[in-house]
């Protein structure tokens, strides 16, 4: 079987800064893949060169054995790969549950219809059930704390009915109470068929919750392994913590 | 709940009130006034579909009011007069012509953002004017052209040019709520919040982007149309003129944008004082200075604009008084009560009649 997701040799510069430098990774279908590597390493910018933010100058992407490379961002989405982004983006002056529809990925002709359907939502209405959102469903965005905004955004995602998320530091800046409820989530959907690649620095997080992980180093992928196989290989703690 | 019926019996009322306006016998200087009221009516509303909704401030829409002027004043060197009603009935043409106008000019211009698309913008209103003086042989240049007067009798003669702009209001108006109520609406005010995260997440950025630009536009030109008929004459400093603009977008900027009534209320506050002032104190230009002072004003006490800055208050009031009322010291954590519920459509109703 090809992995869900496969990326080959891809290389970005940002003037005189390779960012990313021939990484090459594969994702395996319903897996929870973390990547992982020390500031700098690319992983960001990985992200963003795989979900069609950024085109790549070298290399290529295949999302379930088609080639995806340089496709703009939203329409992989409604290809069902989204993301999230390391600094939570939800859209302030709009309610929880209007930053929930407008992620559905319209048709052009559902545009013309209702702003909130009775199916947009009965939809949300049981997204939020999941995420225990409910009581803050007419809210505006900006009412809520980070960590909440991290929760919508990534509800929000799964509004597509995505086959892969790429999560971008999901438990950053948010209390430990938070990062269990994300976590729990994450198992949730996994159970549910979804794939996911998930950059952290949370390593118990990490460990705990992927398998496998692939490390990153100057735009580079040094290793991938089980995380037990991780801790103790002699390259990645070069890379941590430089020889 | 009376809410649900409080945005409908609003705009009833409205346009019931502006339709029997002309047969209380008014004096023609104060229809005047409610004629260019309407006007800037109507432009601000279709200003507010790019400026407001999709949050692109566009200075260059006095370019499609002067094409739309120039379109009317350049069919009648050709085309004779005869009911009265031949120009307003070539508005629709006058409006689709410049809609197709808008489609390529907002591809080019809508690559760029806010200020720098109001930059672009504004110099598209400049070339435009520069034509306008240098095409001699279409709009003869600095000489204008002229229409033939409309044949209505004396006593009414304001009155079809009032009821084709009152008739434009409730089409702009009509786009706005059905712009607000639609996906596609949600869709603008995704990309006015954060238009990357927009289009990554499926939304069509550009294409809702280019249909508001390309309507508001051609609701704009059609103004144009109807200006240029009333005026009888027209000069290219005044059909493309930059003032024009800065109108539309002060009036929406003081009622409130991305609202349906924020831009109607401030044409009608700002419209009607700057016409009753130039009829007082005589056309002298003091008016400018009043406008800096409003847009002054606007921006220190209520930088979001009249209608957002009322709904927030009774949002935060509405909200104080469910808090008191359950007497519930936890706040928002708690589950939603009943009355929670009944204050949230409360909430979105204004929301989406406001």
């Amino acid at each position: 079987m090809t992995a869900l997701l496969e990326v080959d040799g891809l290389a970005k510069n940002f003037g005189s800064v390779r960012a990313v430098d021939g990484a090459s990774l594969a994702v395996a279908r319903n897996s929870i893949t973390a990547l992982i590597g020390p500031n700098g390493s690319g992983k960001t910018t990985l992200f963003n060169l795989i979900t069609g933010y950024l085109q790549p100058d070298q290399g290529r992407v295949r999302f379930g054995g088609r080639d995806i490379t340089g496709v703009d961002a939203g329409r992989l989405y409604r290809r069902g790969l989204s993301r999230t982004f390391q600094q939570a983006r939800v859209f302030p002056q709009l309610t929880v549950q209007e930053n929930l529809t407008v992620a559905a990925g319209f048709s052009w002709r559902q545009l013309f219809g209702q702003r909130m359907s009775r199916a947009d939502r009965e939809r949300v209405g049981q997204l939020l059930d999941e995420f225990r959102m409910a009581p803050v469903a007419d809210l505006f965005a900006s009412e809520l704390s980070y960590g909440q905004r991290k929760l919508l955004e990534f509800a929000a995602v799964l509004m597509s009915e995505p086959t892969l998320i790429l999560l971008d530091e999901p438990t950053a800046g948010v209390n430990p109470v938070m990062i269990e409820t994300m976590e729990q989530h994450i198992r949730e959907r996994h159970a549910a068929g979804i794939t996911f690649l998930i950059v952290e620095h949370d390593m118990n997080f990490v460990m705990r919750l992927c398998n496998p992980v692939v490390v990153l180093d100057r735009g580079r992928e040094i290793f991938t392994g089980s995380p037990a196989d991780v801790q103790t290989n002699p390259l990645v703690l070069d890379a941590y913590l430089g020889s | 709940m009376g809410g649900r019926y409080l945005g409908p019996v609003r705009g009833v009322v409205f346009f019931a009130i502006l339709a029997s306006l002309p047969s209380f016998n008014l004096a023609h200087w104060i229809l005047n006034i409610a004629v260019f009221t309407l006007m800037y009516a109507v432009m601000s509303s279709a200003w507010n579909l790019v400026g407001g909704f999709a949050g692109y401030p566009s200075l260059g829409h006095a370019a499609f009011f002067g094409i739309g002027a120039y379109a009317t004043a350049l069919w009648f060197q050709h085309h004779s007069i005869s009911s009265g009603y031949e120009p307003f009935q070539l508005l629709p043409l006058i409006g689709l012509l410049a809609a197709l106008v808008g489609l390529p000019v907002a591809y080019i211009s809508m690559r760029t953002r806010s200020d720098v698309f109001a930059i672009v913008t504004i110099t598209l209103l400049f070339v435009t004017q520069t034509l306008a003086f240098n095409l001699r042989s279409l709009t003869h240049g600095a000489q204008g052209l002229s229409i033939a007067v409309a044949p209505f009798s004396a006593a009414t003669f304001e009155r079809p040019f009032y009821y084709t702009l009152l008739l434009l209001l409730a089409l702009a108006m009509g786009i706005s709520l059905g712009v607000m109520r639609s996906k596609f609406g949600l869709s603008l005010a995704a990309v006015r919040a954060d238009e990357d995260k927009a289009r990554g997440i499926g939304v069509r950025t550009f294409g809702v982007k280019l249909l508001s630009f390309s309507v508001s536009v051609g609701l704009t030109a059609m103004v144009g149309g109807v200006w240029a008929y009333y005026e009888g004459f027209i000069y290219p400093q005044f059909a493309i003129d930059p003032l024009v603009t800065i109108a539309i977008v002060l009036m929406t900027f003081l009622g409130g944008r991305a609202t349906l009534w924020g831009p109607v209320l401030g044409a009608f506050l700002l419209e009607t004082a700057q016409q009753t002032l130039a009829y007082s104190l005589g056309g002298s230009q003091f008016y400018l200075v009043a406008y800096a002072m409003v847009f002054l004003l606007v921006m220190l006490l209520m930088p979001r604009g009249i209608v957002p800055s009322i709904q927030d208050g009774l949002r935060r009031r509405r909200r104080r008084a469910t808090v008191d009322g359950t007497g519930s010291p936890e706040g928002r954590s708690r589950p939603p009560s009943a009355q929670d519920r009944t204050s949230a459509t409360a909430m979105s109703t204004v929301k989406g009649h406001a």
